[in-house]
């Protein structure tokens, strides 16, 4: 089995963005390796131990600038083989690039470059744009069953047995047959902290570069964004003395209850 | 630029050929300095930042991570610290205890052996890695890292320096993954910075082809554990000639007869979770195999570590000094008072900005010399010294004005910089006392001349 997993450039999670002229100002800020795409790195890692699977390779793809290298460093050092970088200066936080865009590029890849990957994992969304698109984009463009929200993933037979995050609890759905998509949730596992050791070995593993422009799609947003803001500062809340007054406030100043 | 001007007005070939040549010098911190400009994550519009004669861009990146290895090293440790480390530094600070699944666990990161060769088990990597990891660990456990560096360097540099191929086998694939966790005992109840004046004495016996070792060391981190025995392995100085200098390293081992814990010490100011120890030695055999380095040379151990240790000691100081900051930075932009935020304060903007640049003075003298610090040597004490003189007090000097800026908040443990304070004081007392670097100094000073490079 070879497993392509996607890991996205993101601003880091700790960070207290401000947001600029342009949207979230993204200069001088920490940026790291999407939380959700870290689980789907780890989680091929995982696949890849357990011998039963038979996973032959490992390719991390990553779409952005070339401080991108360093994000796919991150994924070869937890346990990916090989790297391949599409190199873009386009804002991948839905100010420039979209899910469409990437979803496309993505299958790019795998029709030009990964022609035998069985598997694709990525994260279930970005912690920047929040759309959660590109699995389902990239499985549908493909044709490839999908399975959302994993939060866990059994080999079983020549399929895959996933089970998925809903409301109400996880639902369980079967892969018959690869080639799939899968995109990977917060219970799916926890990852591995990237050894020293393996930081070192890392260093021999190939990153692939390529121009996003050269793949003949069009990377111009869909959508586009007409203003950002900061939501407006929470008000103080306020004590009602009984149900009815609650109600009255709910009704009438609030006008959430008709 | 002042390098151009020198160059038209000097009309003499030869001086122009020293003066092109010392500028292009990849080794002098000078140049390092000179070549600070750019900011660490953006790289936009036109590069006018200096290169030297292979093309090979500096900038402050690379300086404080000279590698990519580095850097990755630095975001990895960074993120352990954020999940592991910072959660339970207050809860160990209150309890003083030692967090020992934690500390092994840096075992299987690669970090407890972080100089050790492969060969060994370990990670093979430099001074400045060493430096990245402790400034990073300080950043929010200094008590925690003290720990980690009584083992990591203190133990496992020394003995991978100064030991025999066969002691190296013997000892070092198990501290490097954590198995056995251990320090280095050099003090005494009534010898600190007068090293040389110790007591305790090792004595050769013959038929017992071994020496006898008795005495007390104090102060020493990871002495315990847990309370109740010696950790599990030491490199010890002791007296083993006639001579003021007739030092001997030896290891010793936790169970080896008579090597005791004589008490753990209680009620420190600050680095509360890292165990320091009284440890006693009565009558302990210590086999030939245990000695480490010649037997009367191990002033020569001494001098090859203490760079090491002092510049670590440094980059602790460089981590508190940094959370400082952001603390600072964060609280006072939040704070309002009189219908703004404090930041917005003349006092407050000095307390900061003057922290953040004595903090960047610290933090470039610490990697200049770790940059330059080669683990096999003892080549530059001078410095060494230097780098934790200033740093240390630097420290302090930011964590008191952090809790200032923060006020009746920065009192209180639940904000965390009353901790850092009284942790960076440590580091103007142990591994060399501030009138120990000013003793050291003026001897290294005093022979090189009076011309300063």
């Amino acid at each position: 089995m070879k497993i392509l997993v996607g890991v996205k450039r993101v601003v880091d999670y700790a960070v207290k963005v401000r947001v600029g002229s342009h949207g979230v100002e993204l200069k001088n800020v920490k940026m790291s390796l999407n939380p959700f795409c870290e689980i789907a790195v780890e989680e091929a890692v995982r696949l890849k131990e357990n011998k039963g699977a038979g996973v032959s390779e490992i390719v991390a793809l990553s779409i952005g600038p070339k401080q991108c290298q360093e994000t796919l460093r991150t994924a070869l050092a937890m346990g990916c083989d090989r790297g391949i970088h599409v190199q873009t200066d386009l804002r991948g936080d839905y100010m420039e690039l979209q899910s469409d865009a990437v979803a496309k590029l993505f299958q790019k890849i795998i029709e030009e470059k990964e022609k035998d990957a069985d598997l694709v994992l990525v994260g279930k969304q970005s912690i920047d744009s929040d759309c959660g698109h590109v699995g389902p984009m990239l499985a549908g463009y493909m044709s490839w069953p999908q399975a959302t929200f994993a939060a866990k993933i059994d080999v079983e037979g020549n399929g895959l047995l996933v089970e998925r995050e809903t409301d109400q609890g996880t639902e369980t759905i079967r892969i018959p047959k690869l080639p799939a998509v899968i995109s990977c949730d917060l219970r799916l596992n926890e990852p591995r902290y990237a050894t020293l050791p393996n930081i070192m070995k890392a260093k021999k593993k190939k990153i692939d570069t390529f121009q996003a422009e050269d793949f003949g799609i069009d990377l111009e947003p869909k959508n586009k964004v007409l203003e950002v803001f900061e939501p407006p500062a929470r008000k103080e809340g306020i004590f009602v003395d009984d149900v009815n007054q609650l109600i009255d406030k709910l009704r009438n100043e609030a006008g959430v209850i008709p | 630029m002042l390098s151009n001007r020198m160059f038209t007005s000097f009309s003499n070939n030869l001086l122009r050929k020293k003066l092109h040549h010392f500028l292009c010098r990849k080794q002098s911190s000078t140049f390092l300095m000179r070549t600070l400009s750019s900011s660490s994550y953006q790289d936009d519009g036109e590069d006018t930042s200096y290169r030297n004669n292979n093309g090979v861009h500096l900038d402050m990146k690379s300086f404080f991570n000279p590698t990519d290895e580095h850097y990755q090293l630095r975001e990895m440790v960074k993120t352990f610290v954020e999940r592991e480390v910072e959660p339970q530094a207050n809860e160990y600070n209150k309890t003083e205890t030692l967090n020992l699944p934690l500390l092994k666990s840096l075992g299987d990161l690669g970090l407890l052996g972080l100089t050790i060769p492969t060969t060994y088990d370990g990670s093979g990597m430099d001074a400045t890695a060493s430096v990245i990891v402790h400034e990073e660990l300080s950043y929010s456990d200094p008590a925690f890292c003290l720990s980690y560096l009584a083992h990591s360097i203190l133990l496992c540099n020394n003995l991978n320096v100064n030991g025999s191929t066969e002691q190296k086998e013997m000892f070092l694939p198990q501290v490097c993954s954590g198995e056995k966790i251990g320090g280095m005992c050099m003090s005494e109840p009534s010898a600190g910075t007068d090293v040389l004046g110790m007591k305790s004495k090792a004595v050769y016996d013959e038929s017992m082809d071994g020496f006898i070792l008795n005495g007390n060391k104090m102060w020493i981190t990871n002495g315990t554990l847990d309370g109740n025995d010696t950790g599990d392995i030491f490199l010890v100085y002791a007296r083993t000639g006639n001579d003021r200098m007739d030092l001997t390293q030896f290891v010793v081992e936790n169970g080896m007869e008579g090597f005791k814990l004589g008490q753990k010490i209680e009620d420190k100011l600050g680095m509360r979770a890292s165990c320091t120890a009284e440890l006693v030695f009565e009558n302990v055999f210590i086999p030939n195999s245990h000695v480490v380095g010649q037997v009367n040379q191990a002033t020569i151990c001494m001098m090859r570590n203490l760079e090491i240790e002092r510049v670590t000691l440094a980059a602790m100081a460089i981590g508190i000094a940094r959370r400082c900051i952001d603390e600072m930075v964060s609280y006072s932009m939040e704070r309002s008072a009189f219908g703004k935020s404090t930041i917005e304060f003349g006092q407050i903007q000095k307390a900061i900005s003057e922290s953040y640049a004595e903090y960047m003075a610290g933090r470039s003298y610490v990697y200049a010399v770790a940059n330059g610090l080669d683990l096999m040597s003892n080549g530059n004490g001078l410095d060494a010294d230097g780098v934790k003189l200033y740093s240390a007090k630097m420290a302090k000097n930011v964590a008191d004005r952090c809790i200032q800026v923060m006020g009746g908040y920065g009192y209180v443990g639940e904000y965390k910089v009353e901790r850092l304070w009284r942790d960076a004081k440590l580091l103007e007392i142990g591994g060399g006392t501030n009138e120990s670097h000013h003793k050291n100094m003026i001897r290294d000073l005093k022979k090189m001349g009076n011309k300063l490079m």
